[in-house]
């Protein structure tokens, strides 16, 4: 199927700075795709270049088929949800939500409609004849979303829309929005920098990092199989074990981590003894055990700090030469561990092996 | 008990706030306290008092003229004043304009310049370039002086407004002219009625422009001036007096309105 959104080598920069280096990106109909990445890392110049705002350097932007790399922002068929809702002081929600289809030439009947139903669809029918002002963030927030939505753009692009709201809110809204976009069968592109929110709402995302691509793909993969250091720290908590090769041979490598030898699926890196490589080791695939357990990888370790966070207890624990693991058990365990003197296991299918050229980042 | 020595400088700046009320509002009673005296000379004592001379103002056809006249010329000074103020601050404002400062500084000239010298100067200007002195140069010159409030108050306002506001419609589908239309003019709309309220009360009250490029028309100060010359009387105090009192109520009114819009 043809994409409704690509990027081909689209590069801007301002000035000396480059905000965007050359970035390839082509997004499928009706999915729900993330850009994800640190402040400044590009993602609203690339949202903001497919909404029009931004013309790029260089490269091209399609859109349902059609260059669109020059057309204004009126004359494309996308809309935009802006962090801070960005809505018409004056005008009644109602208006608001009518603004984009009065323009697109569409008579009052018909106009009236498409408002009512929209309107319905985040039960604010109540509300219409309201001004922003008068209503809550939360509300505020879905008047946005319709609004954007009422013309029925071919793409609907969000650029931190929650970031407004309070942490509870803001979940419920993540839900709210997944569930509209399931709903309506529309391309969403959600633009933020809280790796939580992308992993909840997204069919891919799309990790950024100075301007690149990082890594691209479902939140499983992203979690489970990062492909770099960044990926790696910056999606969920990590535990890093930079390790040298002892041996490897197909799927298994033996690997020297911090004088303790462990083993790991090397994918398909096949690398050479003495070669340095990360294991990504994610806090709940460690088991702890008062006794030692008697298969995969194993390393003794005492507790350093215990910090209860209601459904998990999260431990610090030293294993020798000072390094540090993260893992976490569940409350209830916590007083089965016996003593501050601890096994730690895993198993060598849940960690992921990376080499050590992307460390730098 | 306080301290006598420590509440001096209090007692002395309340005292002098008192003073400075006094100061300012004695003319104007006594002014307006003038205006009901049943007599033909503006003195003390009062004695009877009478609405005669309001009643004989609001017959008095050249001063119902002048009033029509100031009217006109406020509305049409301000109108143009309005319209080009807005556009001067919106090019202020604009991305990718360069010496924006020079415009700001050229915008706001007039209102620094004093009367006297911003007069003659017009009134060269205008002979320089063959144009008859009466209204319409009055009217231009009325809305140079008028330009540099309208552009605060917009630019004022316009840094306020959330960037996204005119993207949002961008997006929406309206070009810019849509865009300026129905979101930057409505959101622009207090500031803006403020200003021209500004610009009606100051067109209203000039004098020295109005005296260098005027013909033989005269305005409400014109008028009022063109009496005095000719004796005091209570009928100049009643003409004052209302003119004070429709000015003011205009002007707090004009407060009001923008400051509830601005808290809302
Ligand atoms: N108009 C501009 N002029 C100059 N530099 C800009 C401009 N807009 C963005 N940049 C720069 O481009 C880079 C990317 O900016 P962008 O706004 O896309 O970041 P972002 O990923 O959205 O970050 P955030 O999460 O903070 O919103 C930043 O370094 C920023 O300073
Ligand atoms: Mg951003």
């Amino acid at each position: 199927m043809e994409p409704v959104v690509q990027f081909d080598n689209v590069n801007k920069s301002y000035g000396k700075h480059v905000a965007v280096d050359n970035l390839n990106l082509s997004i499928e109909a009706g999915k729900f795709v993330t850009l994800l990445g640190p402040s400044g890392c590009g993602k609203s110049t690339s949202l903001r270049m497919l909404g029009g705002f931004e013309t790029p350097t260089s490269g091209r932007i399609m859109l349902s088929g059609k260059d669109v790399t020059r057309v204004p922002p009126n004359k494309r068929n996308v809309n935009i949800v802006f962090q801070d809702y960005a809505l018409f002081p004056h005008m009644s929600i109602a208006k608001n939500i009518a603004f984009g289809l009065e323009l697109k030439g569409f008579d009052n009947q018909r106009i009236h409609r498409r408002v009512s139903e929209l309107l319905e669809l985040v039960q604010l029918q109540d509300y219409a004849a309201r001004l922003p002002a008068e209503l809550s963030g939360g509300q505020r927030q879905r008047v946005a979303l319709m609004r954007a939505l009422a013309p029925d753009p071919d793409v609907l692009l969000l650029d931190e829309p929650l970031s407004a709201l309070d942490a509870k809110l803001r979940q419920q809204m993540q839900i709210e929005l997944k569930a509209i976009q399931e709903k309506t069968g529309k391309t969403f592109m959600f633009v933020t920098h809280d790796q939580e929110e992308a992993l909840t709402m997204s069919d891919t995302i799309v990790v950024m990092n100075k301007g690149r691509i990082e890594q691209m793909g479902d939140p499983n993969t992203l979690y489970g199989r990062p492909g770099s250091v960044f990926v790696a720290n910056f999606i969920g908590e990590t535990n890093l074990l930079r390790s040298t090769v002892i041996s490897s041979e197909g799927d298994v490598a033996a690997l020297n981590w911090n004088g303790i030898t462990i083993t790991a699926n090397p994918g398909g890196l096949a690398p050479r003894h003495g070669e340095h490589l990360y294991v990504v080791l994610r806090p709940e695939a460690i088991h702890c055990s008062a006794a030692e357990p008697v298969s995969g990888n194993r390393v003794k370790g005492k507790i350093r700090q215990r910090v209860f966070k209601g459904n998990h207890t999260s431990l610090m624990v030293e294993v020798g030469g000072g390094a540090m693991l993260n893992t976490l058990v569940h409350p209830s365990d916590v007083a089965q561990l016996g003593g501050e003197d601890i096994w730690l296991g895993w198993k060598p299918e849940t960690t992921t092996v990376i080499p050590d050229r992307h460390a730098h980042n | 008990m306080r301290n006598m020595v420590s509440d001096a400088p209090r007692t002395t700046l309340t005292a002098f706030y008192w003073a400075f009320i006094l100061y300012l509002l004695l003319p104007l009673t006594l002014m307006m306290a003038m205006s009901f005296k049943d007599a033909n000379f503006v003195a003390f004592p009062i004695g009877d008092w009478t609405l005669d001379w309001y009643a004989k103002v609001m017959q008095d056809k050249q001063f119902l003229e002048a009033c029509l006249y100031s009217i006109m010329i406020a509305a049409a000074s301000t109108l143009a004043a309005t319209t080009l103020g807005t556009w001067i601050a919106m090019l202020i404002v604009a991305d990718g304009i360069r010496g924006r400062t020079i415009i700001f500084a050229l915008a706001c000239l007039p209102a620094v310049v004093p009367g006297m010298i911003s007069a003659i100067s017009l009134r060269i200007f205008i002979s320089t370039i063959d144009m008859p002195t009466g209204t319409a140069a009055i009217i231009l010159g009325h809305t140079v002086h008028a330009v540099p409030f309208v552009v605060v108050m917009a630019l004022t306002r316009l840094r306020s407004m959330p960037r996204n506001l005119v993207d949002a419609a961008r997006d929406l589908g309206a070009d810019g002219v849509v865009a300026f239309f129905r979101v930057t003019l409505p959101y622009l709309g207090p500031a803006l009625f403020g200003g021209m309220i500004f610009c009606v009360l100051l067109s209203i009250d000039d004098f020295v422009r109005t005296f260098f490029l005027g013909g033989y028309r005269p305005t409400l100060p014109m008028l009022i001036f063109a009496k005095v010359q000719g004796g005091m009387s209570p009928e100049i105090n009643a003409m004052a007096t209302i003119v004070l009192v429709v000015t003011a109520a205009v002007g707090l009114y004009a407060e009001f309105i923008t400051r509830r819009a601005r808290t809302r």
